[in-house]
């Protein structure tokens, strides 16, 4: 779905821009004059302390928060976004930290929450889900991405925590056209599973959609990321390069297992 | 538990030896078998209860099992019933509603009132239903917009509300008869009451929307996790709103079938729905953490309360007896959904 929509676009273009963002909570700065930008088939690092501002860069790319100053660019158009859905309309999605998950529904239901798909139902009338589309496309939508969820039927509230986030990443992919933005997308998950969510921001990556990771891990980052953005006290201090990245952030004697 | 071990496996190696990553997968999968587990006991536990249940009474009274006094037991709960179903949908989607036992007291004192000026009861009664509405629409912004607990909210509604009735009705009944309104409420098709076709039409609807439409998905996602529900597009404050409204709806015809049943409109009609709505709701695996619960679950709690009412009675036992057993089911049902989420943390 992402792919077909992104193949007009030439790799590189500038796809999601962020221009002298600053953000005050009541009197404290959570940014100052923030610029940040990522272009099709890039992925861009975002690290930094807690508290630098990183989770609140995010929460305005994606609509969940306005900015005090600055503004958003998509596809070099302005906009300015009043919630959430408004920016997956311009085809930005979020996997949250939290996952964002209704861990009551099944994997087909939460891949498809908001956008359900509906058959002629009774007498021709009435709409009603279709279920078994949703299930076949969800298993399709896992499938391409490798992710191995036997019945995408079972209730999320089953899966084991990798899966879970697997399920959220997915859900991001089937739908995120342009963007996708990770809040922190391996923390708490097993090295093996961290690896298999590493490879799916890869596959996006290939697939031409710009991709925003914020991470405390930093062999990911220097692993995955193009360009790394360091955040300090709400400023971006620097942005170093990946061969920079690599060097600085992953220096090989403090972790051999690279 | 698992996440600890997760975290540690990281921190030691970087990569994870085998005999961690066996541990953790032993453990998944055992936390799995225990989830698919208290799921099983969830769905069957209701039924097993209702079977003991009836079993119980048909063996202990010679005139619980005849045709004419499961219809009776039947058309006793089909009040109860239709308001179950609109609780059941409020508390999956993560609120409550207690002021439905005087919403449908004030339905049936205002049909009374409307009748009095000379109004057909049947127009009577929709004037009613829509005042019914308004109340709930009013528990549902006062919930939503102004970011109020629901339980507190719809506790002072239920007062406000049975306060307006007495007051209405100076504490009188009055006369609702004509234009064949009682059949409503005492009517017979093929020796079955009315009232039950009413019942379980509004169960029907009720079904098909939790299971068959995007709203029924939408319900149970803003009760389960409603940031998420909102972060996925869904209309969650509206849902809510609407939610206060129908419960108010399903009292309206509650307080119209009573008036109906007994010809007459008065302000104690809704004293005995109180908590048994609630109950029968909760009984039937709503949870009140949101999310949890099946309209199934709802009509075979209905069927336990249905039975017990009739069979106690039929034994000639102390109606408080029944309370207890009731209070007893009510408690074991939210142990077990308790049981449940836990298993899934």
């Amino acid at each position: 779905m992402s792919a077909a929509a992104a193949a007009p676009a030439a790799s590189g273009d500038v796809v999601l821009a962020a221009r002298g963002i600053s953000h005050f909570y009541g009197t404290v700065a959570a940014l100052q004059d923030v610029n940040i930008e990522v272009r099709r088939g890039e992925v861009v690092g975002l690290v930094g302390d807690n508290g630098a501002g990183k989770s609140t860069l995010l929460k305005i790319l994606c609509g969940a928060l306005r900015p005090t100053d600055g503004s958003l660019y998509v596809d070099s158009e302005p906009v300015s976004f009043h919630s959430p859905r408004e920016s997956r309309d311009k085809g930005i999605e979020v996997v949250y930290q939290d996952l964002a998950l209704a861990t009551e529904l099944s994997v087909a239901e939460n891949i498809f929450l908001g956008r359900e798909l509906r058959r002629h139902g009774v007498m021709g009338r009435m709409r009603v889900l279709d279920r078994a589309e949703m299930a076949k496309r969800s298993a399709e939508a896992l499938g391409k991405l490798g992710i191995g969820i036997s019945d995408v039927k079972a209730r999320t509230g089953l899966l084991s925590g990798g899966e879970r986030q697997a399920v959220a990443v997915a859900r991001a992919v089937t739908w995120g056209q342009k963007v996708l933005l990770l809040d922190e997308p391996t923390a708490a998950l097993a090295v093996v599973e961290q690896r298999k969510i590493e490879e799916l921001v890869r596959q996006v990556k290939q697939q031409n959609v710009g991709v925003i990771i914020v991470s405390h891990n930093l062999r990911q980052v220097s692993e995955l990321c193009d360009r790394v953005h360091v955040l300090l006290h709400g400023r971006i201090a620097g942005v170093l390069p990946r061969e920079q990245a690599s060097a600085e952030l992953h220096p090989p004697e403090l972790l051999p297992d690279a | 538990m698992a996440v600890e071990e997760t975290t540690t496996t990281t921190a030691s190696s970087g990569l994870g030896s085998g005999g961690a990553v066996d541990r953790i997968a032993q453990r998944e999968a055992q936390l799995a078998r225990r989830r698919r587990m208290m799921n099983v006991i969830q769905g069957q536990g209701l039924v097993i209860v209702f079977v003991i249940v009836f079993v119980t009474m048909w063996i202990s009274s010679p005139y619980f099992f005849n045709v004419n006094n499961l219809a009776t037991a039947a058309s006793t709960v089909s009040i109860l019933g239709v308001m179950a179903v609109a609780e059941t949908m409020v508390i999956i989607a993560g609120e409550i509603d207690v002021s439905i036992g005087s919403v449908m007291a004030l339905t049936s004192v205002l049909i009374g009132m409307i009748v009095g000026w000379g109004v057909n009861p049947w127009i009577a009664s929709l004037i009613a239903a829509l005042c019914a509405a308004g109340v709930g629409l009013v528990n549902g912004t006062l919930v939503v917009f102004f970011r109020l607990n629901s339980l507190v909210v719809t506790l002072g509604m239920y007062s406000i509300a049975l306060g307006i009735a007495y007051v209405l009705s100076n504490s009188s009944t009055v006369i609702v008869d004509g234009s064949g309104f009682g059949q409503l409420g005492s009517g017979y098709i093929w020796k079955i009451p009315i009232q039950v076709f009413v019942f379980l039409g509004v169960w029907a609807v009720g079904y098909a929307v939790l299971r068959l439409t995007a709203l029924g998905r939408h319900i149970y996602a803003v009760g389960n996790n409603y940031d998420a529900a909102r972060r996925a597009g869904v209309r969650a404050d509206l849902l809510r709103i609407g939610l206060f409204v129908m419960t108010a709806l399903g009292a309206a015809l509650a307080g119209i079938i009573v008036t109906s049943e007994l010809s007459s409109a008065a302000p104690q009609v809704g004293d005995p729905y109180l908590l048994a709505v609630v109950t029968a709701a909760i009984l039937g695996g709503a949870s009140l953490s949101g999310g949890r619960g099946t309209l199934v679950g709802t009509l075979i709690a209905v069927a336990i309360l249905g039975v017990l009412q009739n069979g106690f009675a039929l034994l000639s036992m102390s109606v408080y007896t029944q309370y207890m057993v009731i209070g007893v089911l009510l408690i074991l049902a939210v142990l077990t959904d308790q049981f449940a989420q836990r298993a899934e943390r």
